[in-house]
């Protein structure tokens, strides 16, 4: 179950009436994951959309569809709203942890550790996608996107380190789009406006 | 008991700016060469591969022989290869403090300096166009009573067409001056040019079409591994280069003659060893060599470029020359191929990028890839140095080649939100 607190349900209900569309839902998403945690995708929908695996929250005020996918990593998840000096707007805070999978468990730490910080000191970042059969996915960001020597940090860096830290780990694959920021492994699944962007 | 053998290693000299770094490692991957990556900076998570990597303050010739000799010492080294303009000198040096093949110091600075290489050319007998060099903070009124119209106006130093402007008249010559003086008191423009940047080159324009030699230079003897026609016309006010398509459609008896004068230039210049990029013009009076760069062909664009049946890529080429190997049989494959360098329409902001997957669906099209990230600040020719990505196609004939890279081309639509007031100039690129 996903709980929504009183201001959340109070920002997203005059969000909704703002848009004059009468029946509208909530959908909530995870895209991904990034240096800070899971990456969240929340929009608004027609009742329509709701797809039919999707797990169905009623808040009393309005609905929210979740994706089968997205569900898995955000049971016990709060939807919140926050106003304050250095952070205002949305947020999600979720009990699940990053990942399930022992291997991906090490790589993350292993990002989180050795390699984010030093990447984040040329303005990049380095999200893992996902670990299959001894292949860590990966995702380049920041100022990675479009670096010429972003080759040099995967091949000579990124690959190298993982291998020696995570020895289950035999092959980095780059799942960037270098050519427009966008991430082409995972796309959201379902369609939908978002006015939280 | 068998003993292992001595890896062998290449010095890759080269900026962080260029996108080749990936397909030299890749080609080294494939030869099974270690690649030392040597760059002005250190790359993020250089700690991780500390043999693997070298800082090289290309600008600083006696760091740059210093730490090259340091690491030799340990690592020795057997070729030494460049992939850009700025790092082509620091090639060089270190190629010669290491007693290694490559094309001279001195060859690559008169290369590298477009003053220089018209003196040395003309000293030579090359034809050359009416040309003279400036002082930037001249009196541009005073200089337009002194030069021939139509003239060009150039940076000595930069490369891609950054700041070349055509004027015909003196009040285009006064608006082009100011423009490229703006340019070259960018402070990284200043830093990277040093005293070049002090002095803007005229020359007479030239009219005629445009060609683009790539060759690979061994003991002073040009071979040319492809030439490419410039198919989309490139008369002015600037000189943004968009299509390379290969092989040439030109009349044998005038790729004949391009490439006689390319290897006339290269003796002039005394280019010895490595590979030259050149950029030469068919006028009514013959052919004139109007740049040449001792590299490979810039950005992406190597990727038109496949040898041996499209089994072996330029890089692996040049890895393999470097390291003595006797490559004069290799041919390029026999289909067409070319590339789209994608313009920017326009400076500020770029948002969105629509139509590429229309145009990868183009019949001929192999690839459709940008290189500047959404949100990124962007400018054309003549202030903008980098492309928005690159199209590449591949077909039986070059003609078919040019068709699917001009119907890709109309496909895709660059959303690029204009630059505020004010900030024209401040781009990240610069």
């Amino acid at each position: 179950m996903i709980h929504v607190t009183e201001l959340a349900k109070d920002k997203i209900r005059a969000l909704m009436e703002a848009e004059q569309r009468p029946g509208l839902a909530l959908r909530i998403a995870i895209l991904g994951r990034g240096p800070g945690g899971f990456r969240y995708d929340l929009g608004f929908v027609e009742a329509e959309d709701q797809a039919r695996d999707d797990t169905v929250v009623d808040t009393g005020a309005f609905k929210i569809f979740v994706d089968a996918a997205s569900m898995e990593n955000l049971k016990g998840a709060t939807l919140d709203y926050v106003e304050g000096v250095y952070e205002s707007g949305f947020k999600i805070d979720n009990p699940n942890p990053l990942w399930k999978d022992p291997v991906a468990q090490k790589v993350q730490e292993v990002l989180d550790t050795k390699i984010n910080p030093a990447v984040a000191s040329h303005g990049g970042f380095v999200a893992l996608l996902d670990v299959q059969d001894g292949t860590a996915y990966i995702q380049l960001g920041g100022g990675c996107q479009g670096c010429g020597m972003v080759d040099v940090t995967l091949k000579q860096g990124i690959e190298v380190v993982l291998k020696e830290e995570v020895p289950e780990i035999r092959e980095v694959v780059d799942q960037t789009d270098h050519a427009g920021g966008k991430n082409p492994y995972y796309q959201p699944s379902k369609g939908g406006s978002s006015p939280f962007a | 008991m068998t003993e292992t053998p001595a890896p062998r290693r290449v010095l890759l000299v080269t900026s962080t700016q260029t996108y080749k770094v990936g397909a030299f490692l890749e080609a080294a991957r494939q030869l099974g060469v270690e690649l030392i990556v040597a760059a002005e900076r250190a790359p993020a998570l250089a700690w991780a591969s500390p043999h693997s990597q070298l800082v090289l303050p290309w600008w600083d010739a006696e760091a740059v022989a210093q730490r090259v000799l340091e690491f030799a010492r340990v690592r020795p080294i057997q070729a030494v290869v460049a992939t850009d303009d700025e790092s082509a000198a620091a090639a060089a040096r270190a190629a010669a403090v290491l007693g290694l093949p490559h094309h001279g110091e001195a060859a690559v600075g008169a290369a590298r300096d477009k003053l220089r290489l018209r003196e040395t050319l003309g000293a030579a007998r090359r034809p050359v166009p009416w040309f003279s060099a400036f002082p930037v903070d001249r009196d541009p009124r005073a200089v337009a009573r002194e030069v021939p119209f139509p003239c060009v106006l150039k940076p000595r130093f930069l490369s891609a067409s950054r700041g070349v402007i055509r004027a015909d008249d003196p009040e285009t010559f006064l608006a082009a001056w100011s423009r490229l003086r703006r340019l070259l008191e960018r402070p990284q423009v200043a830093a990277a040019g040093g005293d070049l940047a002090h002095s803007i080159l005229v020359e007479s324009y030239l009219p005629g079409g445009e060609f683009a030699l790539e060759g690979l230079v061994t003991r002073g003897r040009l071979r040319a591994l492809a030439l490419f026609d410039k198919p989309e016309p490139l008369v002015g006010p600037y000189f943004e280069e968009t299509l390379y398509v290969t092989p040439s459609r030109a009349p044998r008896k005038l790729r004949a003659a391009l490439w006689r004068e390319a290897q006339r230039c290269v003796e002039a210049l005394g280019l010895s060893h490595g590979p030259i990029h050149a950029e030469l013009r068919a006028t009514p009076r013959g052919v004139v060599l109007l740049e040449i760069a001792p590299r490979s062909i810039g950005g992406l664009c190597s990727r038109t470029l496949r040898f041996e049946r499209g089994s072996v890529s330029l890089e692996a080429l040049l890895l393999r020359h470097a390291l003595g190997e006797d490559v004069s049989r290799v041919r390029r494959e026999r289909r067409a191929a070319g590339v789209l360098m994608v313009p920017i329409p326009r400076a500020g902001v770029l948002r969105e990028i629509r139509g590429a997957q229309e145009a990868r669906e183009v019949p001929g099209i192999e690839e459709v890839r940008f290189t500047l990230p959404l949100g990124q600040h962007v400018e054309p020719p003549p202030e903008g140095a980098r492309y928005l990505g690159f199209v590449f196609a591949r077909a039986a004939r070059p003609e078919t080649v040019e068709a699917a890279l001009r119907r890709a081309w109309e496909r895709l639509e660059i959303v690029v939100e204009p630059a505020r007031a004010g900030s024209a100039g401040q781009s990240g690129l610069s």
